[in-house]
């Protein structure tokens, strides 16, 4: 104990971490009506930390090679001690962030908490999600399986249909005409090196919004005061609120620890949830395998675009789509944040769950 | 796990973080174990013996089959004195082939797969050659692996 | 700022776009499912009956048989470009024997083999040309052999295959159940494969007492195919503990800090 001291006295002269610790954690008040929904944001930096260490340890024994991924990922699950924990965690893990990544937005689009000069925040959570996106596709080619080959085979046709340019965009996601190893060279680097890296930044930006801006209070109880902003920038603080260190921090603990159990709960007890017959056959560019679907956070997308009679016009209501939900605090710009009172918002956010939902379905029936 | 309410929370926080510390310790423990068992050096024990098969078993233009780590395995010897040992297990599905004397070729009885006494494919499905496994003279016997 | 916007919008679509999944694409298709697929009668049905074939799930199409260019319409069914038509009745053992040599040579030997030229049993008799399933034991029935002689001694014959053929059966499916956990199985998969056509080979030779002779060989080595599947089942069933362990762990850790959380509540609460 005596020793820690001296370390922390050590350091703290020349760097003040003890005055930086008081006032960036112990006295960053928080809202007293914060909900559980708040602790998504720290179930998601967890949930990221474990990608990035089984990551590493994955990549100590995989070979980014298409004559020999098939067989390093064999490797991995059946010699490797643990090897096959390290690869489920991974794998199993991916799926668990979609899950939290969704509740988050989710819950913040719920409570508005997009709203009060938050666009930053929200663009670069959005941004996040996207590239959350990426790296499972990017993730998902990698073990040069059946279901890795046409899965990816069947994503990167889509901006074959954008008109002009559709082609040129297509050959330059595959590296070549089809996907081929020129792919899984160039996804590799995606996958563990180029967006790992924007990821980082991006969670950077968007934890940096957050606190620069006062994060925002929940939009329930008697405590909730409708703002009106000065023209200059504003940090929202929360007197008399609950310190986030140690008083809120042991609840993220707790709702990580949650989610822990859940990822090993699908780990140990449904290893096959999110493995399909032909994530365990090696990829052969000359038999397609029957009904190869997308992952289930992609099956909206793969549905929409057979709903329409043309693919265009299937990209253009996906680009629209997401395009408006980026945009949405340039445009929903009422002071309001009460679900109660926005009607019309909450009715479209449910529906919006519903058909979401429903199309997922029926495209893992279709 | 509740513990009575009638405590100070500072006392009942006391109890309760003594009990996460174990928890979590328990927990750690639990994770650096496999951690530890993954990054550790391959062990070489066991799997890298070598067979031995009489050097009287196997006569020029003859192929001799024997198990070598669990799997079947010929030996041939190609010129008086030169000998080379070869898996026996078809690249193709995994029949176990055959040698054809009047050839000098190995042909798999399930899909007509044919390989030349080096192992090398000459027709058929199978995708790649025969793994060929390392010999040494050792006296009157042929050491394998 | 609106126009500034506006100008980023097809920027951002083309990046989400380029994240969402499109249609597959359709399989190429040879010549000579191209043409014959679309005849009415005899010639067209080929091309119908070999999709879902054992054949055509393995990559075995029209020209691996009956030879013929299946890239080129003009000489697709040239003699110069290797093109055999349809067998006669006793050339089928040697059409298929050329890839299915070990049955080709227990088949010769047996009653059927030695028949052909007179009209015995070949190969398509019992198990059909274009539609080929994998072979079981089904093909031995009373119907189709009281075709041609008397079921009684082919009836024999597979009352002397039957426990061991559901037996590889039975292994094929664990093995199978066994690769979708993630195992690498090909190795007993491919010992499998091995056992089961020596032991469908045997079939062949049509004669009881050889059946039999051979049954006691394969049953041992199913054995020892059946312990590898054992001892994996085994191991995962020791992981679930553990697993189960940890997840417990879990949950409970997660219930004290909640309980933690409680007593900062109640502090919070006072003042």
């Amino acid at each position: 104990m005596r020793v820690l001291t001296l370390i922390v006295d050590f350091v703290d002269r020349r760097l003040g971490v003890r005055e930086l610790f008081d006032k960036e954690l112990r006295g960053y008040l928080l809202p007293r009506n914060v909900n559980v929904w708040y602790t998504l944001g720290a179930v998601l930096l967890a949930l990221f930390g474990l990608q990035i260490l089984t990551g590493i340890l994955l990549l100590i024994h995989y070979v980014p090679h298409a004559d020999q991924a098939f067989a390093s990922v064999q490797r991995i699950t059946n010699e490797v001690p643990f090897g096959w924990l390290v690869r489920l965690l991974h794998a199993v893990g991916a799926n668990v962030i979609v899950i939290a990544l969704l509740l988050h937005m989710l819950s913040v689009l719920f409570m508005a908490s997009y709203k009060g000069r938050r666009e930053f925040t929200w663009l670069s959570g959005f941004g996040l999600f996207n590239l959350a996106m990426a790296l499972c596709l990017t993730g998902y080619l990698l073990p040069w399986s059946q279901l890795s080959f046409w899965a990816t085979t069947v994503a990167t046709e889509a901006p074959g249909a954008i008109p002009v340019v559709g082609d040129l965009a297509r050959e330059f996601l595959r590296g070549g005409a089809t996907v081929g190893g020129q792919t899984l060279g160039r996804f590799f680097a995606l996958h563990v090196v180029a967006l790992p890296l924007a990821l980082l930044g991006l969670i950077g930006l968007h934890l940096f919004c957050v606190k620069r801006r006062g994060i925002s209070p929940p939009p329930f109880g008697s405590d909730y005061r409708s703002q009106e902003l000065p023209a200059a920038f504003v940090h929202e603080e929360h007197r008399g609120g609950i310190p986030f260190f140690p008083n809120y921090v042991v609840k993220d603990a707790a709702v990580i620890c949650f989610f822990l159990a859940l990822l090993l709960g699908i780990v140990f007890f449904a290893p096959n949830l999110f493995f399909p017959p032909a994530a365990f056959e090696p990829a052969d560019p000359f038999v397609t395998p029957p009904r190869i679907k997308p992952e289930w956070y992609f099956l909206w997308a793969y549905q929409t675009l057979k709903i329409f009679p043309s693919e265009l016009i299937g990209l253009g209501v996906q680009g629209a789509f997401m395009t408006l939900l980026a945009l949405l605090p340039f445009l929903d710009r009422g002071p309001e944040r009460r679900p109660a009172k926005r009607p019309i918002f909450v009715t479209v956010f449910f529906l919006g769950l519903l058909v979401f939902v429903a199309i997922s379905v029926w495209g893992h029936y279709s | 796990m509740d513990a009575p309410s009638n405590l100070p929370p500072s006392r009942r926080r006391t109890f309760l973080l003594i009990l996460a510390g174990g928890l979590g310790a328990l927990l750690a423990g639990a994770a650096g174990w496999p951690l530890l068992r993954f990054l550790a050096p391959a062990s070489r024990g066991g799997a890298e013996q070598a067979v031995s098969v009489p050097r009287a078993a196997v006569a020029a233009g003859t192929a001799h089959f024997f198990q070598y780590r669990g799997k079947p395995a010929v030996a041939l010897q190609l010129q008086p004195g030169e000998y080379t040992a070869l898996s026996a297990v078809c690249t193709h599905l995994g029949c176990v082939v055959q040698w054809q004397e009047a050839t000098g070729e190995f042909l798999c009885p399930c899909h007509g797969g044919r390989f030349s006494p080096a192992g090398a494919v000459l027709a058929g499905p199978p995708p790649r050659a025969l793994e060929i496994l390392p010999v040494v003279v050792d006296g009157d016997q042929l050491r394998i692996g | 700022m609106n126009g500034r916007l506006r100008s980023l919008l097809p920027l951002l679509a083309g990046v989400l776009l380029a994240a969402t999944p499109a249609l597959a694409l359709a399989p190429p298709e040879t010549v000579c499912i191209q043409c014959h697929g679309g005849q009415a009668g005899p010639l067209g049905d080929p091309a119908r009956e070999w999709p879902g074939s054992v054949h055509q799930r393995n990559g075995i199409s029209c020209h691996d048989c009956h030879g013929g260019d299946p890239a080129d319409y003009a000489n697709a069914m040239s003699p110069a470009r290797g093109f055999i038509g349809v067998p006669a009745h006793d050339r089928v053992p040697e059409f298929c024997g050329r890839c299915h040599v070990g049955v080709l040579e227990d088949y010769r030997q047996s009653a059927h083999g030695r028949k052909v030229s007179e009209g015995g049993a070949q190969c398509v008799v019992c198990h059909g040309s274009h539609a080929v399933r994998e072979a079981s034991l089904d093909l031995i029935n009373e119907r189709d052999c009281s075709r041609c002689h008397d079921y009684g001694r082919a009836a024999e014959i597979r009352a002397a295959l039957d426990e061991t053929d559901a037996r590889l059966a039975g292994l094929g499916e664990g093995f199978e159940r066994l690769r979708r956990l993630g195992a690498d199985v090909e190795p007993a998969k491919g010992k499998l494969f091995d056992l089961r056509n020596r032991f469908h080979r045997v079939f062949h030779s049509v004669e009881v007492d050889k059946v039999r002779a051979e049954t006691g060989r394969v049953q041992a080595e199913a054995a020892l195919l059946q312990a590898e599947i054992d001892a994996y089942d085994r191991q995962t069933a020791r992981r679930r503990v553990w697993g189960g362990v940890a997840v417990g762990l879990l949950v409970m850790l997660g219930l004290v800090l909640l309980q933690v959380r409680h007593t900062y509540a109640d502090e919070e609460r006072r003042g």
